[in-house]
This record gives C-alpha cells, structure tokens and sequence, in this order.
C-alpha cells in the first residue's frame, strides 16, 4: 500500500537531510508505528506519505514515494487527499474556523470535493457513528474538549475515506481521557482495514495496537519490527526513546536477580502481568 | 456560543435566504443616501426596518446596540453640524461664535437619521442571519471560499485567541508582572502580551494550512454545501424589486426630482 523507493529529503531551509534513502513498505491493512526522538524526522515522514512533501513545503526529494499505486510527487494534492487522510498534533489548529457546528466541519472537505450533498450526509453520519460523537454534531467545534476536537479532525479527514490514514502524534496534546478516545477510533479503524502509520510517544499504547514498529533516527531507519522486539530493545534508551514503563518495570527486576536473563522482557500490560506472575510463581496478592 | 451578533428565533424573518436580507439592508442604506429629503431616512426606518426588526423578533437587542453604535455619532453631528453649520441660515439661537441655524439642525437631523438606517439595516441583517449561513448562501453564489474563509475565521478564532491572551497574561501574573494600574503600565504590559500571541499565531500557520489542505481547500473543480440555503422565486423576484428600488432613488436624484 505504501512504498518509499531509496526516498530522502531536505527542508529548503535544512542544511542535512531530513530523511535520508528510506526503503521500506507497508502493506495494506497494517498499523505501522513510528517512534525516534524529536528531530529524527518522525513528522518529516509523515508528512511526505501524505504529500506534503514534496507539494505543499518544496525541499529537495530524491527516489520516490508510493501510496496506493500512485507516486505521491505526481499527483496533486487534492486527488492525493482522498487516498492518503493526514491528522496532526494540534487539534485547536486542525479546526477549520469556517463551519460553526461539527456536522459542518466534518463535511467541509467532502464540500470542496464536490461530493453530492445526500453522499455527504450519508457519510458525517456514518462517521458521527463511527467514532460516537453523534453528541456533538450540533455543536460549535471550538466549544469541545481537545480529544473531541481531535476526534473531529480525526473525523473530518475519514469522510474522505482514504485507505491510507497517517497521524502524526495525535495525542501528544490530549489528555489521558482524550488520548484513549483517540487510539480506541484507531484500534477501530485497524480493524477495519484501513492502512495506519501512526507517529506516537505512547508507547505503552502504541505496543498494543501496533503490527510493527518502525525507529527514526537521523531521518534513517533504526530499528523495524514487531512492537515486542522493537520497543524492547536497550538501544532505545541511547537514543532517546524512553521504552515501555513495563520493560523498564523488567529490567529493573532483571537486575534484582527477579528476571530470568532468557525470558523477553515485555512491552505490554499483558506481558508483564504474564512475566511477573510466572516468575514469581504465580503469588497472588492478599 | 455566540457568534458574532447573531440571535437564535423561530421567526419567518429568520428563516428568509440571508441574500434577500443582505439586499433588503444595501437597498435601504442607498435610498437613504440617494434621496435628499430630510424626513426620508426617518420614515425608512420607521415603515421598514422597524416592522422587519419586530417580525424578527430581536427588538430589545436591536434597540440596545442601535443606542450603543449611533449614541455617540447623534451627539458628535448634532454637536458639529448643528452649533457650528457654516451654511447660510435663519439663525435660531447665539453664543459667542457658536449659532443655532435651523439648516444647521435639518442637515444634523438628515446626517443622524441616515446614520441610524446605515446601522439599523446592517444590525437587522446580522442579528437575525448566522454568519456561517450567509457565508454558505454567498459561496453557493459564486463568492470566492478564501473570502469566506476570512470572514467566518475571523468570527470564530478571534474569541479564540483572545481566550489565549488571558492565559498569556495569567502566565505573566503568575510571574509577577503587574497588570493593572495607569495607562502607561497598561500600554506597557501589552507589549510581552503581543509578542508569545503574533509568534504563536504564525508559527501555526503553516499547520492550519497543512491542515486545510488535507482536506482538499484547494481543490478547484465545482463544490457542494452540506446544507444549501433555500430559496423561493418570491425571494428572487423581492431581492430584484429592492434593487430596482434603490436604483430608482439614485436615478430619481440625478434627474433632480426631489430639487
């Protein structure tokens, strides 16, 4: 579903490579996770899936970009947004400040596609559903809480049903409340087929609902695998990506003598409720 | 939320295409302007645009702001253009350089009454019309959607931001900075309060417009609206009947029917 070709690209004002000879693909259907530390180019790469890069910020790209079939430099912008859906950081920012209810906003960009009024609301509503905030459709965006609003950006972006979703931290900004509405309409979406690349410093969260984990560092890949190698591994913390409280919560114990040095230290609740009560033969507390 | 003047009724004047209203206030403000007889703008305003405020149901709200908005411009006309007229005139009243003259007070009475019309015509228009329906009706009609975009933008992220600049200013309390006091300390305190808004403000830009055009704004083929605004032919053939209106008064005034 998506391909990135030998890709690499420079900011107009960067003096290095921002992301440099990417090679790698995501198939269709998968929920890749990408992690690094801050300006290892996590938001670079988001924003080159979605065509931003090279469309909207210039810059020099080299190799290419696939998603769904189409090189993203080739295809204009809007044609791209209806296969590639991009949600950001900052849901105050997201919000389009044209339309007075969510209803509205949710259709704004169904409205510049020209989509046929009675498939609009068709759509809104089956969103609203989707993501259960059939609450909300009547009221003024800028009158929600954060995770709502980015709930509705999330939304607003669905509409267009593209088979390709990337968020670029979509919760750093969001309380735990919002946070878990968030990664609840992704783990939905997952399941639904849609193809995810989510950009994420929850790694508790991530580790659940991610198929595979890929580690930016200086715009290269650092590490690519499933959530339970990936995220566990001890290189992450020399590279300024605190791992999982639960692998720490293990190592710690590793050190104690409590963890057996051949047994995986785990990157989830599960495995760690698992690893602890083998270990320590199952006690139960009083 | 409020937005902007707009005050929510179940009323048939509500309901009417916010075009129908736009030109309603346009036609009236021009043919107050257009026809030079003193009691003209008082009788619009009474006939028109009084009976519109109470079928709209928004009387008390029109009457407050219209005090608020055309208060202070009766006093200064009535001031400048009544006590100190240059025109010639039966002088009515004397005090030192300052004369009454009856002229004097018709040319204040005219200036205020097309005052009043101005803003009463543009009070009726946003009070019973949702800004982001006017700006629907006008896109449907052909108004470029960045033109919108300000309009309705500036509606809602002013109050927005302006919910940012209390924080800015809490922070800075928070810090010590007084805040209160003369005006030279307020003008003084403005100055870090402007400076974490603008560079906030624009280092967000580019992720509004990111944001934007993930969602197709550039798009350039033919749009479509959620929720188009009805229309009656009733409608079209009122909002013709007022231009021809206003048209007539303009061209009434050249051929100098009221001289």
């Amino acid at each position: 579903m998506i391909e990135l070709d030998d890709f690499s690209y420079a900011y107009p004002t960067g003096s290095r490579p921002a992301l440099r000879s990417l090679r790698l693909a995501v198939p269709a259907g998968q929920l890749c996770g990408v992690v690094g530390p801050s300006g290892a180019g996590k938001s670079t790469f988001a924003h080159a899936l979605a065509g931003f890069i090279p469309h909207a910020l210039g810059g020099e790209t080299a190799g290419r970009v696939v998603v769904g079939g189409r090189t993203v430099a080739d295809t204009p912008l809007p044609d791209l947004v209806r296969d590639v859906g991009l949600v950001l950081q900052n849901p105050f920012n997201q919000i389009s400040g044209v339309k007075f209810t969510v209803r509205e906003e949710l259709a704004f960009g169904l409205e510049n596609l020209g989509v046929p009024q009675e498939e609009m609301v068709r759509r809104v509503d089956a969103v609203l559903a989707e993501l259960r905030i059939e609450g909300l459709a009547d009221r003024s965006p800028y009158q929600l809480s954060g995770g709502q609003q980015q709930l509705v950006a999330l939304g607003s972006v669905l509409v267009m049903r593209p088979s390709v979703l990337v968020l670029d931290e979509p919760t750093s900004q969001l309380d735990p409340v919002g946070s878990g509405q968030v990664f609840d309409a992704v783990r939905a979406l997952h399941r639904a087929g849609v193809t995810i690349v989510l950009v994420e410093h929850k790694l508790e969260r991530l580790a659940e609902i991610a198929d595979r984990v890929l580690v930016l560092r200086h715009g290269e890949v650092a590490l690519d695998g499933p959530p339970a190698t990936v995220l566990a591994d001890p290189r992450l913390a020399d590279w300024g990506v605190a791992g999982t409280r639960y692998t720490a919560a293990a190592r710690l114990a590793r050190e104690r003598g409590l963890w057996p040095e051949d047994r995986d230290l785990p990157v989830t609740l599960d495995a760690a409720v698992a690893g602890f009560r083998a270990v320590t033969g199952g006690v139960e507390s009083r | 939320m409020t937005v902007g003047f707009y005050q929510h009724r179940e009323s048939s004047v509500h309901r009417l295409n916010p075009l129908t209203k736009l030109t309603l206030a346009v036609a009236v403000v021009i043919a107050a302007f257009a026809v030079p007889l003193t009691w003209w703008p008082a009788a619009l305003f009474l006939v028109v645009l009084v009976p519109a405020v109470l079928a709209a149901r928004v009387p008390a709200r029109f009457a407050a702001l219209t005090v608020k908005f055309v208060g202070p411009l009766l006093v200064a006309v009535f001031l400048v253009q009544g006590l100190f007229f240059p025109g010639e005139g039966a002088e009515l009243a004397r005090l030192g350089p300052i004369s009454v003259k009856a002229e004097g007070l018709a040319f204040a009475a005219q200036t205020a009454t097309r005052l009043l019309v101005l803003i009463g015509a543009f009070l009726f228009l946003l009070l019973t019309t949702h800004p982001g329906v006017l700006m629907n009706a006008m896109v449907q009609r052909g108004l470029p959607p960045n033109i919108s975009y300000v309009v309705s933008a500036t509606l809602q992220i002013v109050p927005a931001f302006r919910e940012r600049a209390q924080h800015i200013l809490r922070a800075q309390q928070a810090r010590g900075m007084a805040t209160g006091g003369g005006l030279r300390r307020r003008i003084g305190v403005l100055l870090p309060l402007i400076g974490p808004l603008a560079l906030g403000a624009l280092t967000e830009v580019e992720e509004r417009a990111v944001a934007m055009e993930a969602r197709a704004f550039g798009a350039t083929g033919r749009r479509t609206s959620l929720m188009p605004v009805p229309d009656t032919t009733a409608q079209r053939l009122a909002r013709w009947g007022l231009a021809a209106f206003a048209a007539a008064t303009i061209v009434a005034n050249a051929l100098g029917v009221f001289a």
